[in-house]
């Protein structure tokens, strides 16, 4: 059964590994506190999702999930733009980027 | 939170200890999906193998077809030690993501964080490889591991502050939450791991066979299946199926660009009011 798993790797692997960095990312963005870490860990989320994507186009031999993979780059990397600059727009006020403490829109 | 900052000129040194470790649950936690996976995943790798010979019908044309179908150089198999090494790198790959994954949010210095996401993306491109996903392969180390990267090391070295507080402390409905969650998913994956078994096996029998790739392309030898994932396919299916949203997608990229410029440009005025407003 080892073995099994060890030397016949499917596409399940390629699934479990996506959704073992989605839960890592997801923990990520639960337990820390400070923003950067946070998107990194959102950027973590969204590469787990373009896994899975793209093992579904390998495993319907279908290549359009590669161009959402690539549309999904695309995205996260607009998104990193505008979500950095809003944290140094952030700092810039207030000298941190803790997501605890930057309770101004709460109640 | 706010409690504990209004006592702390009382209590002293002591208030300010309270900075806690990543807790070892979730380290636990994770290898136990990794161990499970290693224990248990047998069933998934063989079960399309596995249970079209099982059947009562497995002698019927449909059946064969399926199981000489579904090996179609997707899965490595370990028959040859060369294959062998291929899966054997497979794993290599998913150690070097897992574990810079989880590099990134135990870190306390945001730097290590950042390399340990650019060993993240690199196994992940490394496992597109894999997957023959050329083309995005690259991409993927251009854009992540070198635009994206480099932006959040910028970043950080702009927002030069040591991180002294890399848990979020005392939150005990978002700690439950949170361990619930992974509670949950853990249990889930396990399940999944362990019955991947279908249901009714003569249905699953009797579905449609996944796409060959050569299906798609051409016959097995040809340029067009061995450029499957590569810069022509993905270009060909990005400038007929997917042009919309590859227009859409360029306009989105200026209105960023023009949004990230406008929010992180420095405001002459809104200096000096908001440095003292807020706490």
């Amino acid at each position: 059964m080892i073995g099994n798993v060890l030397f016949n790797i499917g596409y399940s692997h390629f699934l479990v590994l996506a959704a073992v960095l989605f839960a890592i990312g997801v923990v990520g963005v639960m337990a820390r506190k400070n923003a950067l870490i946070i998107m990194m860990s959102v950027e973590l989320m969204l590469n787990a999702a373009n896994m899975t994507v793209v093992t579904f186009s390998r495993m319907w031999g279908d290549m359009s999930g590669h161009v959402f993979a690539l549309i999904v780059i695309a995205i996260a990397a607009a998104e990193v733009a505008v979500g950095l600059a809003i944290l140094v727009a952030v700092f810039r006020g207030r000298r941190h980027v803790d997501v605890d403490r930057l309770t101004t829109l709460r109640n | 939170m706010s409690a504990a900052l209004v006592m702390s000129p009382i209590q002293g040194p002591r208030a300010t200890v309270v900075r806690r470790p990543m807790p070892r649950v979730v380290h636990w936690m994770l290898l136990t999906i990794v161990a499970l996976m290693t224990a248990f995943g047998g069933n998934t790798a063989t079960v399309a193998a596995q249970t079209a010979p099982s059947q009562p019908i497995g002698s019927t044309p449909v059946v064969s077809s399926r199981v000489q179908n579904y090996p179609q150089g997707d899965r490595v198999q370990g028959k040859t030690p060369d294959s062998k090494g291929l899966a054997l790198l497979f794993w290599l790959f998913a150690a070097l993501s897992v574990g810079g994954a989880l590099f990134v949010i135990t870190r306390r210095n945001l730097i290590a964080a950042v390399m340990g996401m650019v060993g993240t993306f690199l196994g992940v491109a490394c496992v597109y490889m894999m997957l023959y996903a050329h083309f995005l392969s690259v991409v993927q180390m251009l854009v992540y591991a070198g635009a994206i990267m480099v932006l959040f090391v910028f970043v950080i070295m702009i927002l030069n502050k040591p991180e002294d507080e890399p848990v979020a402390k005392g939150n005990r409905v978002g700690k439950a939450a949170g361990g619930l969650a992974i509670a949950y998913l853990t249990l889930r994956l396990a399940s999944l791991l362990i019955s991947v078994e279908p249901a009714n096996k003569e249905l699953a029998a009797a579905a449609p066979a996944p796409v060959k790739i050569s299906d798609v392309t051409g016959p097995k030898g040809t340029a067009e299946y061995a450029d499957w994932g590569g810069t022509k396919a993905v270009g060909m299916e990005l400038f007929t199926e997917g042009l919309f949203p590859f227009e859409a997608i360029s306009i989105l990229l200026l209105i960023a660009v023009v949004g990230a410029v406008a929010i992180a440009r420095p405001l002459k005025d809104d200096e000096a009011s908001a440095t003292g407003a807020e706490v």
